[in-house]
């Protein structure tokens, strides 16, 4: 029975290709398989996995969200200036911004896709663009290099939850983004798993009107969902600034595509109700492994931009291509 | 009226300018099966909906157990105890079944944290009250139609249900599935619950309820002991018109041979059908009826194109021909009326007019290749004229139209195409009674066109009335043929029809 379940999931399947193309990395540059390069990919991924878990909710609900990319800047680059501008040099207190900023931004979807019932593609592209000009317009477009950083965000990217001597005497250890991501998905798991809200979330993906009739609140849950994808794109925008050790308004925003396709790539239907945890987490990996993939290759990095494009077609196209089979068996067997 | 469960009384209901409800009264006793019918738009789903709580009432009162309610919320017919299972079943195909249960429960006591532990106990008890199983940890997505509907079941018995409105039961269902639910059904009376079933099936009316509540355009006709009736009374009651169908005469003419249209020999198709052979001549009316798993749609799947046969032979018009697609059999002269008008007979967000011309594009184009809007509208109008589809223009969606004038549509549709032999599969499911007839005249008037016609339906009624050979099939075989209908009774053909092994399905 467990066997049968194991092997029916496509996260198993996900897994295994995962494998052969680290394997395939492997052959290529050996350095690929060790714990130092783990460590760092888990480093550089954690924000994009975040990311990706708030996409993978709005997918589930039924609804799609295109608008998080702006949200992570615009949280990012508010709460790099105030920090300059106050002096205040804590992590804390730009987490606090940039979340409260993400969630604030995520409200104006919610209230927009939850009150107005408006679809929720059109609605996210266009606040995509309204939140993103707004930032430039009214906060503004230069970009605070590692100099005029505040300290604050370069030692919480620096920061490892443990440390381990390599042979040759250097160290190399495991960042708190891997704990901080550990962290949101537990908190995601449990809101999905255990509580009536996360089972709304399921059910109103599932079939919108029998929520409704069982009397789940569903704007409710529509402000919760836009609210929580602003609240981990926030979180994101610091990581990802403290990461690369430089802010530009510009950045991020243009990504939204590849979270997509790892969310699709994890099992996710895009049509709502269905996907996993796992499967998310697991199609952040195959993306980023696929693009470490093709630099090693010696591809450039539009290819990249290419895969990600296939990767989403045809994740689509295996969704509604099974959803015509069942339709087709339907006609042939009758139900 | 001392002791009944629900009471409505002088209940009246207006959407803009239409009177849905006109001062209806009806009573429920406890662990009475009751039966609403009446013609669509008679205001079965209006009346429904304030039980419900769903709408108010213009004017009225409804007493449930002797409380008065003048302004009933969803909330409180819930709280009372009334649940209503829709014909959509309101399911989450994403959930598992013990969730789909249980969740609605769980809602209405406004839990917070769910403990999964509790879940699976409370799905196990609603299904221990009725003695049935269900596969608690599958996907309702997976699950049949039956399953689902038990699903839904259990679902109100968790709310503390006493009073289950079913609308359409038994519209999905196949026949040893009806008499499952209604099995069901029985015990659930048996532990007091009354059951108010909606159902357009008349012959599933007098089997399964006591009392029967009449409606015509909005008004009572009135509430009659279910023994007091019988099948052509409540036609009357519910149509104001007699309705008594002639049985359909087959004239055979000039050389028989020379007749035979579609000539089908030794058809086998491995797991769904072995072995069938017919004739079917110009002008003469075939039934095919049998249960589902009979085989009876996947045979005319097959002969459509839809369903590749393993061996046999078809012959068309003395020709022995393959018909691999939909496409070959239309340029063939074959119709296919589905079983599905909704999902695949029709573009219901499209006009009536684009409906019934697709099937013609070709010979609707003009020299530019660009279709004639003159020639589209002439065609259209002819058709809604010669099957008089009541609709304001052609120009309007079909989704609008009632089950009987969209069936007329997708009629329409295909006779456009001027077919030879023409199989319709169950033509008349879900369609009311006045509309019914109206289509079994019509199908009769091509008929006398000399078009081939195939009836495959599982109402033994409709074929045994309709049509002058009847076909039976059980577990993929023709059991009997009948060439002469005449003398035939319903029971005889049940009889054969029932034989049908139980478990399997193809």
């Amino acid at each position: 029975m467990f066997k049968r379940r194991v092997f029916k999931r496509n996260e198993f399947y996900l897994f295994i290709v995962l494998l052969l193309f680290s394997a395939v990395l492997t052959g290529i540059n050996p350095s690929f398989f060790t714990f130092e390069n783990l460590f760092d990919l888990i480093k550089s991924s954690a924000g994009m996995a975040l990311l990706a878990l708030g996409v993978f909710i709005v997918l589930l609900s039924g609804g799609i969200d295109v608008s998080f990319t702006a949200i992570a800047i615009a949280g990012q680059y508010v709460s790099v200036n105030v920090l300059i501008a106050t002096g205040i040099d804590n992590i804390y207190f730009a987490l606090l911004i940039s979340c409260l900023l993400g969630i604030s931004l995520g409200a104006i979807n919610a209230l927009l896709i939850s009150i107005f019932e408006l679809p929720t593609l059109i609605t996210t592209l266009g606040t995509l663009n309204l939140f993103h000009g707004a930032l430039l317009t009214f906060i503004g477009t230069k970009a605070i290099n590692v100099g005029g950083l505040p300290d604050s965000f370069k030692v919480f990217g620096a920061k490892n939850v443990f440390n381990l001597v390599k042979a040759d005497g250097t160290t190399y250890g495991l960042s708190i983004y891997a704990l901080i991501l550990l962290g949101i998905v537990v908190l995601t798991w449990i809101i999905l798993r255990f509580t009536m809200l996360g089972r709304g979330i399921y059910a109103i993906g599932g079939n919108r009107e029998a929520a409704r009739r069982a009397g789940f609140n569903i704007v409710g849950i529509q402000i919760f969902i836009y609210c929580y994808v602003g609240f981990l794109a926030g979180i994101m925008g610091v990581m990802h600034v403290s990461l690369i050790r430089y802010s530009n308004p510009l950045y991020i925003v243009g990504d939204e595509l590849g979270v997509i396709a790892a969310v699709v790539l994890g099992g996710a239907r895009i049509t709502g109700g269905s996907g996993s945890i796992i499967g998310t987490l697991l199609g952040v990996a195959m993306i980023i492994v696929l693009e470490k993939n093709l630099i090693l290759m010696g591809l450039s990095s539009y290819w990249h931009q290419f895969f990600i494009g296939m990767i989403i077609i045809i994740g689509v196209s295996i969704t509604y291509y099974q959803s015509k089979l069942r339709a087709k068996r339907s006609l042939m067997y009758l139900r | 009226m001392e002791g009944n469960f629900l009471e409505v009384r002088n209940i009246s209901k207006a959407y803009v300018g239409v009177q849905a409800l006109d001062n209806v009264d009806m009573g429920i006793g406890y662990g009475e099966i009751h039966c609403l019918v009446g013609e669509n738009g008679s205001g079965k789903s209006t009346l429904i909906k304030i039980i419900a709580g769903v709408e108010v009432p213009d004017e009225g009162k409804i007493i449930i157990e002797g409380k008065e309610y003048r302004h009933l919320h969803a909330i409180d017919s819930i709280r009372a105890g009334i649940q209503v299972i829709y014909q959509d079943l309101s399911l989450f195909p994403n959930l598992t079944v013990a969730e789909n249960i249980s969740l609605n429960q769980m809602v209405e006591r406004n839990i917070k944290i769910l403990k999964w532990p509790e879940v699976k106990k409370v799905a196990e008890k609603a299904l221990a009250e009725i003695e049935e199983k269900l596969p608690l940890d599958e996907l309702v997505e997976n699950i049949t139609m039956a399953e689902k509907q038990l699903t839904a079941i259990c679902r109100a018995l968790t709310q503390n249900a006493r009073l289950i409105i079913m609308d359409e039961p038994t519209s999905a269902l196949t026949r040893e599935e009806i008499d499952h639910l209604f099995s069901v059904i029985l015990k659930l009376k048996k532990k007091g619950i009354s059951i108010l079933f909606v159902s357009h099936k008349l012959s599933e009316v007098f089997e399964i309820s006591e009392k029967v509540t009449v409606l015509r355009d909005g008004k009572k006709v009135g509430e009659y002991p279910t023994d007091e009736l019988d099948n052509d009374k409540l036609i009357y009651l519910m149509t104001g018109k007699k309705i008594r169908m002639q049985k359909f005469v087959y004239e055979e003419s000039g050389d028989v041979d020379k007749n035979v249209i579609l000539d089908v020999r030794n058809l086998t198709k491995e797991g769904q059908f072995r072995n069938v052979s017919f004739k079917l001549r110009r002008g003469e009316i075939l039934g095919i009826t049998g249960l589902l798993g009979s085989g009876r749609t996947e045979l005319a799947l097959s002969i459509f194109g839809l369903n590749k046969p393993d061996s046999g032979e078809i012959y068309f018009m003395g020709k022995k021909v393959k018909i691999r697609s939909a496409q070959e059999a239309v340029k063939l002269g074959i119709s296919y009326l589905p079983e599905d008008r909704l999902i695949q007979g029709l573009f219901l967000k499209q006009a009536i007019k684009n409906n019934i011309i697709v099937t013609i594009l070709k010979e609707l184009k003009g020299r530019a290749g660009l279709l004639r809007k003159q020639k589209i509208d002439s065609t259209v109008k002819k058709w809604m004229e010669d099957l008089s589809i009541k609709a304001p223009s052609g120009e309007i969606p079909a989704q609008t139209l009632s089950g009987g004038n969209q069936q007329k549509v997708v009629l329409a549709k295909w006779l456009a195409t001027d077919p030879k032999v023409f199989i319709l599969d169950s033509p008349t499911v879900g369609i009311d009674i006045a509309s019914k007839s109206n289509i079994h005249s019509i199908i009769r008037e091509l008929a006398n066109r000399k078009i081939g016609i195939i009836i495959i339906s599982d109402e033994i009624p409709e074929v045994l009335t309709n049509c002058n050979r009847i076909l039976i099939m059980v577990n993929g075989e023709v059991k009997k043929i009948i060439d002469n209908v005449e003398g035939v009774t319903e029971e005889e053909i049940f009889k054969v029809v029932s034989s049908q092994v139980k478990s399997e399905v193809v």
